[in-house]
């Protein structure tokens, strides 16, 4: 199911919260949501939901998500670990949600075991830990198999099994052909798991693109060159108006370069090459260099 | 709209306060019905101090009504509290429905409450000395006054629970749902009427409009508040629209 959010905007007293933003979620990818913190991604998927009053629309497959009955069946969200009273069981906690798609007990106890929460299904929740809390979130928004999933950082309080463990159901999930729309803090998590990005900053659209056209954004994406004869093909790159900087012996870095440009000049000038691979900037880099100056919340210098 | 019921009625019956402030009531309702049959003279001058009809109006009395406007409360309580109410938004995005849900639930909560309360009272009846309940006259109302229909009490009972709600609603604060409602009817009105005696009269617009004592003129037949009723009945039905507003117009 293909999201299409459409001039989505909220103000929150005099905070422009969000602004005119758009963007599309395809099926079949995981699209991460990224930006700093109060860069507006949960007011932006409460937007969604339409759980907040706002500007703009998001359609689901081409209609508004309330044509879409069972509701449940279209979309599963998880916006809070903690979204849950703390002293109705886990079970009947999803049995309650179940109620709107007519799940039956046996898919409960199926979501449960699935998310590794059935030891404990008729306990009450309010002693759980904030990562068994996501877990029960995400139970409840896979428990009637949605087209669509959301999650605002899901990963958060999980140990790096359990990461391991939602990255792989993520990428499943999309691979069936649904929609997954995850937010999180965690890049270097976030760069093995999305297909897509979409980052904001102060409410504001920066990106909204594939995760390889979005790394390429950086200005550190360089090819790496290691040679016998490096110092001779310094000069030729040279000699074609190419930058490049010795990166310890027998190798040189050549930015904004891609290797196969850098392989035929070497190749038509007889120098071998030993090693040639591209150094594209992490998603952590790229993100911070985009969005630095849309921090909402400045952190000071350390010393 | 089957489907929000459902929801409403496994939201209500899978925590533990809503079978516990059920139990409270029908506790109250029993010692407060068995009170003046145990302890009181069964008799002064000669009739019966109590009805069937009397003892069956004992649950519209504040003490039992705040047990039921505790469970009142909780179904929009809880839901922001606990931020549940984002689940439930995102399952039934249309509001007007989940209003409905929630209303149409709290009337079955509150008739059945009401008719395990009568039953409760049957059963105190039934214990009840020789000759402590007369078939003579309308009985007692423990509010003060004549005893009320029974479908008075049962329209009482969810109006009140209705008032809870609202405002509930319109806070988002679970115990300002359940304190309002009982300090308005339980004290602050009272006061007002205590002012007005000593104003001479010059109070008496007021006190004239107070939904609580209205409503409890309604109840027990209060000869000289002929339209009662139709004020008690304004004042839920604006709490109860002024609420669904807020709960329409505001973010989840």
């Amino acid at each position: 199911m293909r999201i299409e959010a459409r001039n989505l905007d909220k103000h929150f007293r005099n905070v422009h919260a969000v602004k005119e933003l758009s963007f599309t979620v395809e099926p079949g990818r995981v699209t991460g949501f990224l930006g700093p913190n109060g860069s507006g991604k949960s007011t932006t998927m409460r937007l969604m939901l339409g759980l907040d009053n706002g500007g703009g629309e998001t359609l689901f497959d081409g209609k508004k998500l309330s044509s879409h009955l069972p509701v449940t069946r279209t979309i599963g969200a998880h916006l809070d670990a903690k979204f849950f009273h703390p002293k109705r069981t886990a079970y009947s906690h999803l049995r309650m949600l179940g109620a709107e798609a007519g799940i039956s007990k046996a898919r409960v106890h199926e979501v449960l075991k699935l998310v590794g929460l059935e030891s404990v299904a008729k306990k009450r929740p309010g002693g759980f830990s904030l990562g068994m809390g996501q877990r029960l979130g995400l139970a409840g928004a896979i428990l009637a198999d949605p087209q669509v999933l959301m999650l605002d950082e899901p990963a958060n309080g999980l140990d790096p099994q359990s990461i391991q463990w939602l990255r792989d159901f993520l990428k499943h999930y999309a691979s069936t052909g649904k929609s997954v729309l995850v937010s999180s803090h965690l890049l270097s998590e976030m760069e093995l798991l999305a297909d897509d990005v979409v980052v904001i900053a102060r409410g504001n659209l920066i990106a909204a693109e594939s995760m390889p056209a979005f790394l390429s954004r950086a200005t550190g994406s360089a090819v790496v060159a290691r040679s016998p004869q490096s110092d001779k093909l310094s000069e030729v790159l040279s000699a074609q108006g190419i930058a490049s900087t010795s990166d310890g012996a027998r190798t040189i870095v050549i930015p904004g370069q891609t290797t196969d440009r850098i392989g035929e000049i070497a190749f038509t000038n007889g120098i071998a090459l030993s090693e040639l691979s591209p150094r594209t900037a992490s998603l952590e880099q790229v993100f911070l260099e985009l969005t630095e100056s849309g921090q909402e919340y400045r952190l000071g210098e350390t010393s | 709209m089957i489907s929000n019921l459902i929801y409403e009625w496994r939201r209500l019956w899978s925590v533990r306060a809503s079978w516990i402030m059920t139990f409270v009531y029908l506790v109250i309702t029993g010692l407060l019905g068995a009170g003046p049959l145990f302890l009181g003279d069964p008799q002064s001058n000669g009739l019966n101090v109590q009805t069937w009809k009397g003892l069956y109006s004992t649950n519209a009395n504040f003490l039992c009504l705040v047990m039921l406007s505790v469970v009142a409360s909780q179904f929009f309580g809880h839901e922001y509290r606990y931020g549940t109410i984002r689940l439930t938004l995102t399952e039934f995005p249309r509001r007007e429905r989940v209003l409905l849900a929630k209303t149409l639930v709290l009337a079955a909560y509150v008739t059945i409450s009401t008719f395990l309360g009568w039953a409760v009272l049957g059963v105190v009846g039934f214990m009840a000395p020789e000759g402590s309940i007369g078939t003579e006259g309308p009985g007692l109302n423990i509010n003060g006054g004549e005893a009320s229909e029974l479908w008075q009490v049962l329209v009482f009972g969810f109006a009140y629970c209705i008032v809870a709600m609202s405002l509930t609603m319109i806070t988002r604060n679970l115990a300002l749902g359940i304190v309002l409602p009982l300090l308005v009817f339980a004290v602050i009105e009272n006061l007002i009427v205590l002012f007005s005696g000593l104003a001479n009269g010059k109070m008496d617009w007021i006190v004239d409009v107070l939904p609580f004592t209205n409503g409890t003129a309604w109840l027990t037949h209060l000869p000289d508040s002929p339209n009662a009723g139709l004020i008690f009945t304004a004042w839920v039905l604006a709490l109860y629209l002024i609420g669904s507003a807020m709960f329409f117009k505001r973010d989840a």
